[in-house]
């Protein structure tokens, strides 16, 4: 077209060029809005003109810039835009609840959030400038913010040791290992648990009428109430063993199966005859059986109930061991027998101390067991088996496989099985994309996911293997924290680096006490090193705390220490050489650094010492408000009447210095006394050397302690 | 407004500046006129002679120049954009984020990209279609079909090579796919595709590798070709334009 028809241009030519021209600029125009009205300038205003409306203006704008702001966290891959809208998260005068939110500063907390970030425990998109992106799930962003009350979780995904101030953490940990998840699932960082009893030689144990009952009935129920709804079977406290969804055809099998396995032949499970004899002219035999019962403390472990009225509660007992309501109707004498003689004969690991007891001893305590602790009504709904099939056995063998019994209950004909449920090592970080909710109405989100499971997996997956658990909701809560907190391996060297690794606890003795610690078990009830069970003291720093002969003494005829607590370690009948080497070791090897009882010359306790320790045990300090002496003073502490005895000099100035430095937890207040105090008060307490009624400390009135003068 | 404007441009083509530019004055003679586009490096590719027809919008409805077009967009959109990417993993990702969410007009400048990309796609292949329709592959243009088909192939290659560059799961399988399938080639389709991802599964040597292909290889390529099939169109003797068109 030559230059001179330029103005000839079509009507419709311009038209388009003109639209498509407004079309561009439009496009740039609204790009630009879209900018200047971002979401985050919004929250910078409005932070502006909350912060105009509070007294403390000056303060809260000082660090006020218009910008987007940042964590930024390189070797974390942390950039954290959250500060961005919550811009009061690190000024104190924000705290109190009536802030509004995004505004509300952080409660106080083990990390700053400028050296740590957020997302790195709230989890969201910490780049995000907008509320939707920032915090939900996304088409770009599967990782949304943890909710609050699972929080803890993010604790446990560097803190693989148990953390205090984390005890929804801490629970779940506790039932992932006591529910032996890890016999079934993979999981990172996994507790000691406990497996099932060993069933290779159950056939002798129990019949098979018993385990039909026992796999197809439910189990004794304890209400929130505490009532407990019996049905002869063990519980303990909460259920071990989950159900399993069997069926009437199942449970026959596997019924045949177990009652088969007889690997092992009963050692000892014979009463000498002639003990027999003598007790069958004897009228008292069972109410005998009763008193050494309890006398032995086994409710110490095991659970009881007790009817009263109409309504039956349980009494003592620990997670430890079973129940025994009705036991007698459970096991076979000859077995009972045998187990009271060397429960490890049966079971090898089993944690039961075994009592040297007399032929006339064991004769009592299982005849009561067989008799009164027992109920003829309870096997009734059981349908006749007959002796088990050769096709039943085969049958149940095949499913103690199938069911994966095999990964937890050890036979002789089978082993455990690997990655029998899916791996959980990173089930805390598995996106809603990762996960199958089958049909399930449930919400498409992990927590969702992970809850639905423990509850009913079958509404999740019909074809799931995994039993039911019978948890309450704050436990299925604790539960999803510890597998929240299952986050895989850490995801740089960074990170990696900030894992705190759990501190290994075991304690394994040397020398001759390693023979009496097995022998004996201390370490059901005992702690060592942080290793072993908390029913009865922490053992660790014994050695700083009791003097050799006194301990020699205790274990060789215990008695209650605290009038308050209705345990008390159990009678051993321990030789007096078995006491001797355990309380050489104690004493020796158990001792708080820092604490050595031979640092402490008992010469300076003199008696007008003493008696200035008098005035601030019972004026300034009012310790009687707790602790007994004499008859007099509160239950809440130990008696004191044998303090001078039972403490050593040493451990009574570092308990009364800092007494949660010895026992962590402990209600004992911490006074700030000054040095001359505390070797005031010591000088008083080891002038009470009452070894009265040892049976019935704490309760006797009599033993009035007199001033001795110099303490030795 | 024709009038003036013809004025303005006479006697800018009178000052200095034009002149030391264009070398030559405002020809008046058709002979002078062709030598002054063919002395010119600015001009030298375009046709010495167009046909009136062959503007009309009908005869090609420009989708060569829109896919030049496009292409000029994207190379710009694309410069901006390099400014806030490093190919470099997870960084590549976060990139995205940050230009969703921080970077003033990131998240137009990323969508004209990616659009622009597209519509290249799309225009390109309606460009061949017409020009086949048309019978443009025919002589003397045969040579000017193939450099298009390579233009055609390095449009589709940079369509690829940008497609992983946002490091997102669509980028990631997309990749992943496209690259199994080189490897059932036989015999060296593994070879080949280690080649191509510098590894054998999609990883940060990948996203280097197409980064590379992406702003440096093959939009040079692109523009050689460009610049070879424009010129050609000239050489060839303008654009085909079929007899209908003649008589229209």
């Amino acid at each position: 077209m030559p230059v001179e028809e330029m103005d000839k241009l079509s009507y419709k030519l311009r038209l388009a060029l003109a639209v498509s021209t407004i079309a561009c600029a439009l496009v740039l125009l609204i790009s630009l809005f879209n900018d200047f009205r971002a979401e985050w300038k919004h929250y910078k205003d409005s932070f502006v003109k909350y912060a105009q409306i509070r007294p403390d203006t000056k303060k809260l704008l000082s660090d006020y810039s218009p910008s987007v702001d940042q964590v930024w966290l390189p070797e974390m891959n942390v950039t954290d835009r959250c500060t961005t809208c919550h811009q009061g998260i690190t000024k104190p005068s924000l705290a109190d609840a009536s802030v509004p939110q995004p505004f509300c500063a952080h409660p106080p907390m083990y990390h700053n959030a400028r050296d740590w970030g957020c997302t790195i425990c709230h989890r969201g998109q910490g780049l995000a400038t907008e509320v939707a992106e920032a915090h939900g799930t996304t088409q770009s962003w599967e990782s949304p913010i943890l909710p609050a009350r699972f929080l803890q979780a993010s604790c446990g995904s560097c803190h693989q040791d148990d953390l205090k101030e984390a005890p929804q953490l801490t629970r779940g940990r506790e039932l992932l290992s006591s529910l032996n998840c890890q016999a079934c699932h993979e999981i990172n960082n996994p507790a000691a648990s406990e497996l099932g009893p060993d069933l290779s030689s159950v056939g002798y144990k129990v019949s098979r009428a018993w385990i039909y009952k026992w796999l197809s009935e439910p189990r004794t129920v304890v209400d929130q109430q505490g009532n407990v709804t019996l049905n002869g079977y063990e519980t303990w406290g909460q259920m071990r063993m989950p159900g399993f969804r069997l069926t009437e055809q199942e449970v026959r099998a596997l019924s045949a199966f177990l009652s088969l396995q007889k690997a092992k032949p009963l050692e000892m499970s014979k009463i000498d005859p002639s003990v027999v004899a003598r007790f069958s002219k004897n009228g008292d035999l069972l109410a005998r059986g009763e008193a050494r019962f309890r006398q032995m403390m086994c409710t110490t472990c095991h659970y009881l109930a007790v009817g009263r009225a109409d309504e039956s509660k349980m009494t003592g007992g620990n997670t430890a061991a079973p129940e025994l309501t009705k036991v007698g109707s459970k096991v076979r004498e000859e077995w009972l027998v045998a187990w009271l003689r060397n429960p490890q004969g049966y079971l090898p690991d089993s944690t039961m101390p075994r009592y040297d007891w007399s032929d006339e001893q064991l004769f009592e305590v299982s005849q009561y067991m067989l008799n009164r602790l027992a109920d003829s009504h309870l096997l009734e709904n059981v349908p006749p088996l007959g002796e088990a099939t050769e096709e039943e056995a085969k049958a149940g063998r095949r499913l103690f496989r199938e069911k994966g019994c095999a990964n937890c209950h050890t036979l002789t004909a089978t082993s455990a099985q690997r990655d029998f449920g899916p791996d959980l090592t990173a089930e805390g970080v598995k996106t809603a994309s990762e996960l199958d909710f089958g049909n399930a109405r449930i919400d498409h989100n992990l927590v969702a996911f992970i809850q639905s499971k423990m509850q009913n997996p079958a509404l999740v997956n019909q074809a799931s293997r995994m039993p039911l658990y019978d948890l309450n909701q704050a436990d299925v809560d604790a539960v999803t924290t510890a597998l929240l907190s299952q986050t895989g391996p850490a995801p740089s060297a960074a990170m990696q680096h900030l894992v705190v690794p759990r501190r290994e606890s075991s304690f394994e003795p040397v020398g001759p006490f390693a023979r009496i610690y097995q022998r004996y078990k201390c370490y059901a009830c005992h702690l060592f090193n942080r290793y072993g069970a908390t029913i009865g003291p922490d053992l660790s720093y014994e050695g700083s705390r009791a003097p050799e002969k006194w301990i020699a003494g205790f274990l060789k005829n215990p008695r209650p220490i605290r009038s308050a607590s209705n345990l008390r370690m159990p009678q051993f009948n321990m030789p007096v050489k078995d006491a001797e080497i355990a309380a050489d070791f104690l004493a020796t090897a158990m001792q708080k650094p820092g604490v050595d009882p031979e640092s402490v010359d008992s010469r300076q306790f003199t008696s007008a010492l003493a008696s200035t320790g008098k005035q601030l045990y019972e004026v300034k300090n009012q310790c009687q408000s707790c602790h007994t002496i004499g008859g007099m003073g509160g239950n809440v502490g130990p008696n004191l009447d044998s303090s001078g005895t039972w403490l050593t000099p040493a451990w009574i100035e570092a308990w009364l210095r800092n007494p949660q430095d010895l026992q962590p937890g402990t209600i004992e207040p911490r006074r700030n006394l000054s040095d001359e105090e505390i070797r005031a008060l010591t000088a008083y307490l080891i002038t009470f050397r009452h070894e009265a009624n040892l049976r019935t400390a704490g309760i006797h009135a009599d033993g009035v302690a007199t001033l001795q003068g110099g303490g030795q | 407004m024709g009038a003036s404007f013809h004025s303005a441009l006479q006697s800018l083509r009178a000052t200095r500046g034009w002149k030391s530019i264009f070398r030559h004055n405002s020809a008046v003679t058709n002979r002078a006129r062709s030598l002054a586009v063919r002395g010119n490096l600015l001009l030298h590719w375009l046709p010495v002679k167009v046909k009136d027809r062959s503007l009309r919008v009908r005869t090609t409805y420009y989708l060569g120049s829109m896919s030049l077009m496009l292409f000029v967009i994207l190379v710009v959109s694309g410069v901006l954009l390099m400014f806030y990417y490093h190919p470099t993993t997870p960084q590549a990702y976060n990139d995205m984020k940050d230009l969703r969410f921080v970077v003033t007009n990131g998240v137009l400048m990323r969508n004209l990209h990616r659009v622009a990309a597209q519509l290249m796609v799309l225009l390109v292949f309606c460009h061949m279609f017409h020009v086949f329709y048309r019978g443009g592959y025919k002589p003397p243009h045969e040579f000017n079909w193939v450099v298009g088909i390579v233009l055609l192939l390095l449009t589709l290659a940079l369509s690829y090579t940008g497609y992983l560059l946002p490091w997102d799961q669509l980028a990631f399988w997309a990749i992943t796919v496209g690259t199994n399938i080189i490897s059932s080639v036989p015999l060296i389709g593994n070879k080949v595709r280690f080649v191509v991802l510098g590894g054998h599964v999609v990883g940060e040597s990948t996203v280097l590798r197409f980064y590379v292909l992406h702003v440096i290889i093959l939009p040079l390529l692109a523009f050689l070709f460009i610049a070879l099939h424009i010129w050609r169109v000239q050489k060839d003797g303008g654009l085909t334009v079929a007899s209908k068109d003649d008589e229209g």
